[in-house]
């Protein structure tokens, strides 16, 4: 290579990146609370995969617990409720832009996701139980210490079970390790570890752990599954938003705030969960 | 040894008893033995105690199903050799259909359930599933021609931005090239929605394999073509038009058909995006009564109905640039 030829490459490389340099930077910030206002629409990311939080009606539509806490958000800000649909992993990634405005998707505020989200307001508090086959003969949940549980991949439950989950929202009882697992088998969503159970007990699985009210959904509706004692820890579930806009959370924060006080938070769990799960004193 | 396999291949006196060997070892490591006992297909041969089995009748339990079906098997193979062929092709299509049936059947569905949510499945769900593949296609196609063209061109940017897009391509997972877009495009102040984001995801993936596809078809037809064309005082552009892409089309059109299936599918991951095809209703429609095997199966009707269709367009389109080679 000749030196003008070198010359010219690298102009054209230091051009092309001052050129890409100029468009990066081009994030907005701090305009979610005027969106909202002016087009009196309210954007919720929700994952209809979790009944009794989220799911979908045959005509498409979609009911829950979850949903009708974003309805009674989006009525307190005077605006219309919108949802979009985005996988799991898309909500909990961050970096929204303006695709949705908040998250109400009973998302547990873990450390790590507080690096790219925020959470202005815990709404309720899901009880977490481990659940065996009916035919199993379990008498406590210490029993399952050496045996095999299931559980969702990269969630509190799974962190429960290895030993390292913290949990630090107020309102939150403290909790012990109670089980240690012989073996802990990791799926992508709670509903798989209770298909694998309901082959029978010691199948595959010998117990799972997961939210109370999802593990009585599926018992409701035919598993062959059942509780195995008290809830082993609470999980503060929050709702979410894209960081960068204090004013937009300090408005959630009041309007959870009043839903907590005039008792409708409190009214709707009793409706989706049948027990007022709102705070965590038993 | 292979040749012998061959040759004892061609007489059926070796054929069949290695077919029934076979087949019999293979579903007695499966081992079936709970079909003979209780309410079991087999219970009404009834030689199998349930309880207290000895080493005898267990084996014995296991033997019974293996040596029926492979008996079966062979037996069916043998009567199905006096038939034409056109009847043997469509006997076995119907056996193997229902025995698809069968272990479908197998799994209990709730067939109200699903009825009540085709509507959901077939408006939303495949009619999404279709429009994002086929305006996936079309565009890849365009991507494919121009990525083919410039990877044989001889100029320089033209080659490297065609072999880095290829490269880039073919090389990371649909699935990041999806968030990439539509979650890294807003940061630039660039917002498509959901199904465009999809859809142009799924163009630039799959222009990148048609690219080679396009590329080894338009290096197929041989070289004397263009040469000849030339000579004939076509211009280039002329050439490839009229002479060289007909002619390759005859060989990109299998692989580009085998792409768009494959695409019907891949079409799923969109989902993440919240579009509502038909794997993602599969899921949630499923998840929402705990119903999950009902709609997944339905969803695999409804994806094998639609390529089933398409593989007999593509037949069609196969036989329309594979008119020269008919005799």
């Amino acid at each position: 290579m000749n030196r003008k030829t070198l010359l010219t490459a690298i102009t054209l490389a230091a051009g092309f990146g001052v050129a890409q340099g100029a468009l990066v930077g081009a994030v907005e910030a701090g305009e979610v609370l005027d969106r909202v206002m002016e087009s009196k629409t309210l954007k919720v990311a929700t994952d209809p995969a979790y009944p009794p939080q989220s799911s979908q009606k045959p005509d498409g539509s979609f009911e829950g617990f979850d949903i009708d806490v974003a309805t009674a958000i989006a009525e307190r800000l005077g605006a219309e409720v919108e949802f979009v649909t985005p996988a799991w992993d898309v909500i909990t990634a961050g970096h929204w832009g303006s695709r949705w405005d908040v998250s109400v998707g009973s998302m547990t505020p873990t450390e790590q996701r507080a690096e790219v989200l925020d959470f202005p307001a815990i709404y309720y508090y899901t009880p977490a139980s481990f659940f065996v086959h009916q035919d199993a003969s379990y008498g406590s949940v210490e029993e399952l210490s050496g045996k095999t549980v299931g559980v969702c991949a990269a969630c509190t439950y799974e962190d429960y079970l290895r030993g390292n989950l913290t949990i630090d929202a107020e309102g939150v009882p403290p909790f012990e390790f109670l089980v240690e697992p012989g073996e802990i088998r990791t799926y992508d969503t709670d509903l798989n570890v209770m298909d694998d159970l309901r082959l029978g007990d010691g199948v595959r699985l010998d117990a799972g752990l997961s939210a109370l009210p999802t593990v009585q959904g599926a018992i409701d509706s035919g598993y062959p599954l059942k509780v195995l004692g008290e809830p082993v820890f609470y999980e503060p579930l929050a709702v979410a938003t894209d960081k960068g806009d204090p004013e937009f959370d300090a408005k959630i924060q009041e309007v959870i705030a009043s839903l907590h006080e005039d008792g409708t938070l409190g009214e709707l769990s009793e409706k989706w969960y049948g027990v007022d799960l709102t705070s965590a004193d038993k | 040894m292979l040749d012998l396999l061959f040759e004892g291949w061609e007489r059926p006196g070796i054929r069949r008893p290695f077919l029934f060997l076979l087949f019999f070892g293979l579903l007695f490591w499966l081992d079936l033995s709970a079909w003979t006992t209780g309410e079991g297909p087999f219970a009404l041969f009834g030689v199998v105690p349930e309880e207290g089995l000895g080493e005898a009748s267990a084996l014995a339990a296991r033997a019974l199903p293996a040596a029926l079906i492979a008996g079966f098997l062979i037996l069916d193979f043998w009567l199905l050799s006096f038939l034409p062929l056109l009847w043997q092709i469509g006997l076995v299509w119907g056996q193997l259909l229902a025995t698809f049936v069968l272990f479908v059947y197998a799994f209990d569905l709730d067939i109200p359930y699903i009825v009540e949510r085709l509507p959901i499945m077939i408006g939303t769900g495949a009619v999404l599933t279709i429009g994002v593949s086929a305006a996936s296609i079309f565009f890849a196609c365009f991507i494919a021609l121009a990525g083919a063209l410039a990877r044989l061109s001889n100029s320089g940017p033209a080659y490297a931005i065609a072999t880095f897009y290829i490269s880039f391509f073919r090389g990371t997972p649909l699935l990041l090239q999806i968030f990439l877009i539509y979650l890294g495009l807003p940061q630039f102040g660039v917002h498509l929605e959901a199904v465009p984001a999809g859809i142009l995801a799924l163009s630039l993936c799959y222009g990148a394999y048609l690219a080679e596809i396009f590329r080894a078809g338009i290096q197929g037809v041989p070289y004397g073509q263009g040469e000849a064309a030339t000579s004939l005082g076509l211009s280039r552009s002329l050439t490839l038009r009229k002479i060289v892409l007909p002619q390759a089309m005859k060989l990109i059109v299998p692989p580009t058909g085998n792409q768009f299936i494959a695409m019907l599918k891949d079409s799923s991951l969109v989902s993440v995006m919240g579009v509502l095809e038909l794997m993602y209703l599969a899921r949630t429609q499923g998840r929402a009564g705990f119903r999950y095997f009902e709609m997944l199966i339905t969803a695999a009707v409804i994806y094998w109905v639609i390529s089933f269709c398409f593989e007999l367009v593509q037949a069609r389109i196969e036989r329309h640039y594979g008119k020269a080679d008919k005799r």
